[in-house]
């Protein structure tokens, strides 16, 4: 159950390390803290609906839920359209990591060798499969917490919380709506859904998805409230990276300053466990359409267009302009509403399966 | 027979120039040259057959042992066990050389019958003298002493050993002595009566009719007593070779706790352990590795604590090994192991009798391999691997304190040199200027570039590692000293590398020494190398991609289907002397992912005189 929890709440927190500050401090302003607990309450709605669908189909996972509603052929579009929206997904996370870690620490490096690098990992963790994805995610679960609270807590004499103010940043209305868009920022949840078969059961799915919730949305207020209090809204909606500014100003003295190269060992697990568990989804997604068994051999075709989506973008502006904009604001007129209807189609249509597990 | 049907030219011409498998493996030949040669073989078959009436019967019978070992053997190489459709074995006589050709199918139960007979031993003296000679290829072979015997009632008898392997004073004492003193038995003349195991004065007396253990008991230095007329041979345990006694461990010193280590002697081995666990429930079985060799292996174990899966899991994989020879622990572990692939071992290796003994009564296998001083322990995680055998003899916070020290250690390893390198390459602004200026001053002559000096020195270090090992006794130690501390000056003074390495590579070092498994440490050394390749290209950004592998690469190693990295990864339940060392009368449970039987160490009060009033 951990090891679940700490995959999707991993998924979900690694965009703190991105641009996902920058965007959401310019679009909300000095608000931008409890817009992502809007966001929160969304994404907690949209994961009961969830459960109330996988509660109706108690032994099946997402897609066989999508195939006992919509039949084979719909559904399996559907889950074709998930893959690629994954794999997409995959590579403009890709993409977006490495350019602000070229921007930041590795300046003179290839972009080209940075992706294949960190691909030669995503490669070896989808090789061995969900299994191994989940344990490196739990071994490193703990490192990347604690990385993350160090920054926050080794940044304190920056701190000056009037900065939140004015309290309603740029107005409730603008708040509200970009709350809602932000939902997406959440939707990785849907992975458990989909992995719904390896937990013990909707007990623990609901557990997990809850906590996995409430933990993303605590991680990302208290990180937007730090940026905030740290730079104001003003720069905060300036630099690319929140999360490794506030490493690097931290100063105690003239040995122990500049230390935010240390956390790049914190972004990079979070990133190659995030990417790494997308990618596998998508990968596996793709199997399940074309009910393939074995997932290695499509290994090199799905890294080469991973690679070919990391590309697509050709500087950061477009990243956060366009693909960032796509995923983490849009994406939530595909991912959430897919499910939905789902319920309502089997509600009206009176589908239901399987008894009840674990519930 | 039905007449061959007339082919076309083409077909004809096509069977000309094709090979056509013979019953001959590994020869090809044209299918008329096969025809005439077949004729030729039937010929020479009835030839044989009519001389080999001729050949007195004895002679017979060994040969036909010889051709009846020899099918069994063509027989258990056949892959996946599958017998294949024997063959009635007609002999031909070509040069001295025997070979079968397919006649007529036998059934499997017969072939199995017909082997067993040949292999039973003979009812007269000559047929099993003969036999043995020719097993153990004597007149070449001097090592086989047979030593012919003619008993009071003047049946004639033979003892057979291997020289070297036996205690010949019980020979001469215990087995010789009385059977040619022994009066009372053979008066009544019926050889069938004379009850050999009653006569000799051996400890351990084993009546065998298969020839094939026989030779097998000898192989281990046992004495064949055999008397005209019987159906069986007499094994008598005289085993008394010379072997290295109970010394004090090598690899795995102590200062406080027990002093003694395994020794090359299995029975030696089993012995110790058998002192430490006085336990009727302890159990050792015995296996056979090596065609060749015939190494003797044994499993211990405690019954109705071990867990039933892992023991049958060991034995199938002792069972399904099919080597010539095997002579290590090394040699075994590589041989049973789930991944052979990996760096880090999946099987502990130890020479103390004490920390084997803990693993047992863990729930642990010990697998321990005749002619080697190391003990093999199976399931294990990478915590046992950070387990030192001093661990249990000190204090608890002690123990606790140099857990940890050890874990820094295994750190310090794997990443510092790489560490180092990517922060000299690549991330400069997190060094204190005073210290990046002192690192920089230091660095100025030097004309290579970080990674060349890293590579320099930690290839020197290694040289000098192995070197010292070689070198016998004391001095190698000294020497290695003595040679890193020259060289490394002499590196500095030279300008070739900086001071501050110097520094990095002696750590690292000393490190890799305080990791208290030989086995683990060679999986660091060479990782360290990976991490410092890692370092080099990518800086920190490829420290942690190379962090991110090996995770994977250790969440994903199994023991006997134990996870390398239980407690962690999977979530097993904590235990109280696993990653620290609570007090021991804390330790109520065994380790929960060996799944044990009885999970239960000691009841929740261990101390009970704490629960008493004092006197």
């Amino acid at each position: 159950m951990l090891e679940a929890y700490a995959l999707v709440t991993i998924v979900i927190i690694t965009k703190i390390f991105y641009t996902f500050p920058l965007t959401t401090i310019k679009q909300t302003g000095t608000a931008a803290w409890y817009t992502t607990l809007i966001s929160c309450v969304g994404a907690i709605v949209f994961f009961a609906l969830l459960y109330l669908l996988l509660q109706r189909f108690p032994q099946k996972d997402l897609y066989q839920v999508f195939e006992a509603v919509l039949g084979k052929k719909v559904s399996r579009f559907i889950i074709l359209i998930f893959s690629v929206y994954f794999l997409y997904y995959t590579g403009i996370n890709l993409s977006e990591f490495v350019t602000i870690l070229k921007i930041y620490s590795m300046p003179f490096t290839p972009k080209e060798v940075l992706v294949a690098g960190f691909l030669t990992v995503i490669a070896a963790m989808a090789y061995v499969g969900l299994e191994g994805i989940v344990r490196v995610a739990y071994v490193l679960f703990y490192l990347i917490i604690t990385g993350l609270v160090l920054i926050l807590i080794l940044a304190i004499p920056f701190y000056d919380f009037n900065s939140l103010k004015p309290w309603l940043g740029y107005g409730l209305g603008v708040s509200a709506s970009e709350g809602f868009l932000k939902i997406s920022a959440y939707d990785s949840v849907i992975i458990l859904a989909i992995i719904a078969n390896s937990l013990q059961g909707l007990k623990y799915f609901k557990r997990i998805g809850l906590s996995c919730l409430l933990t993303a949305g605590a991680i990302f207020s208290i990180c937007l409230a730090c940026i905030l209090a740290a730079f104001q809204y003003t720069a905060g909606s300036g630099y690319i990276s929140g999360m490794y500014h506030l490493s690097r100003i931290i100063y105690y003295s003239r040995f122990f300053q500049r230390v935010e190269a240390i956390f790049l060992f914190v972004w990079v697990f979070a990133s190659v466990i995030a990417i790494s568990a997308v990618f596998y989804i998508a990968l596996s997604s793709y199997c399940r359409v074309f009910s393939i068994t074995n997932h290695r051999p499509l290994l090199w075709p799905f890294l080469f267009l991973t690679f070919a989506f990391t590309f697509l973008p050709s500087n950061i502006y477009e990243i956060i302009s366009v693909h960032v904009r796509l995923i983490r604001g849009y994406s939530v007129f595909l991912i959430v509403p897919v499910p939905i209807l789902v319920l309502l189609v089997s509600i009206i249509r009176g589908k239901k399966g399987g008894k009840a597990s674990g519930t | 027979m039905s007449e061959k049907k007339p082919k076309n030219i083409i077909w004809q011409m096509l069977e000309l120039i094709s090979y056509k498998k013979t019953s001959r493996p590994k020869t090809f030949i044209l299918p008329e040259m096969d025809e005439q040669q077949s004729k030729q073989r039937q010929e020479s078959n009835k030839r044989q057959e009519s001389e080999q009436q001729q050949i007195p019967e004895n002679r017979q019978q060994s040969k036909g042992r010889n051709q009846a070992d020899e099918q069994a053997k063509d027989t258990s190489q056949i892959p996946g066990g599958q017998e294949q459709k024997h063959t009635q074995a007609m002999v031909v006589e070509r040069a001295g050389q025997r070979r079968r050709i397919p006649k007529k199918p036998l059934a499997a139960s017969e072939v199995k019958s017909a082997r067993v007979e040949k292999d039973q031993v003979k009812t007269d003296v000559n047929s099993n003298l003969q036999v043995l000679r020719q097993a153990f290829h004597v007149p070449e072979n001097k090592d086989l002493i047979i030593r012919d015997i003619i008993l009071p009632n003047k049946k004639r008898g033979f003892l057979a050993f291997l020289d070297g392997m036996v205690n010949k004073i019980i020979i001469n004492e215990y087995i010789l002595r009385p059977l040619l003193e022994q009066e009372a038995t053979s008066q009544s003349g019926n050889t069938k009566g004379i009850a050999l195991e009653d006569i000799v004065l051996t400890n351990d007396t084993q009546s065998l009719k298969n020839i094939n253990e026989v030779i097998s008991e000898i192989l281990k230095g046992n004495t064949a007593v055999y008397v005209d007329g019987l159906d069986y041979i007499l094994i008598c345990e005289t085993i008394g070779f010379e072997k290295r006694g109970v010394e004090t461990p090598k690899t795995e010193i102590v200062v406080k706790g027990p002093q003694e280590a395994f020794s090359e002697n299995l029975r030696t081995n089993i012995t110790l352990l058998r002192r430490i666990i006085r336990n009727r429930d302890l159990v050792t079985e015995f296996f056979e590795i090596g065609e060749k060799s015939s190494t003797v292996c044994a499993i211990v174990y405690l019954q109705g604590l071990v867990n039933p899966l892992v023991v049958r899991e060991v034995k199938r994989r002792l069972e399904n090994i099919k080597i010539d020879f095997v002579v290590s622990a090394g040699m075994l572990e590589e041989l049973i192991e789930d991944n052979p692939y990996s760096l880090f071992p999946t099987i502990l290796n130890t020479e103390r009798p004490d920390r084997t003994a803990a693993s047992i009564m863990e729930g642990r296998v010990a697998i321990i391999l005749d002619g080697t001083p190391i003990v093999l322990i199976v399931p294990v995680t990478l915590n046992a691997l950070m387990h030192s055998s001093e661990d249990a003899a000190l204090k608890w916070h002690n123990t606790t304190a140099l857990r940890m020290v050890r874990f820094c250690a295994f750190a310090i390893a794997i990443l510092l040199p790489g560490f180092y390198l990517a922060l000299t390459t690549y991330h400069h602004e997190m060094i204190p200027t005073e210290l990046l200026i002192a690192i920089a001053k230091a660095k100025e002559n030097v004309p290579f570039p970080t990674i060349i000096e890293v590579l320099l020195m930690e290839l020197g270090f290694e040289l000098i590692r192995e070197a010292g090992i070689r070198i016998p006794g004391i001095v190698g130690n000294t020497l290695g000293i003595i040679g890193a501390l020259i060289l490394g000056e002499a590196a500095v003074s030279a300008n070739i590398v900086s001071p501050v390495l110097i520094i990095i590579v002696a750590l690292t070092g000393l490190s890799n020494f305080a990791l208290p498994n030989y086995s683990l440490a060679f999986g660091v050394r060479i990782l360290r190398f990976c991490f410092i390749f890692a370092g080099a290209v990518l800086g920190f950004f490829g420290l942690a991609l190379a962090a991110v592998l090996l995770t994977l690469m250790l969440v994903n190693l199994k023991s006997f289907g134990v996870p390398f990295m239980s407690i962690v990864a999977p979530r097993t339940k904590r235990g109280k002397d696993i990653v620290l060392r609570w007090p021991l009368w804390m330790q109520e449970k065994r380790p929960d992912f060996l799944n044990p039987l009885d999970s239960q160490r000691q009841p929740e009060i261990a101390r009970q005189w704490t629960q008493q009033d004092p006197e």
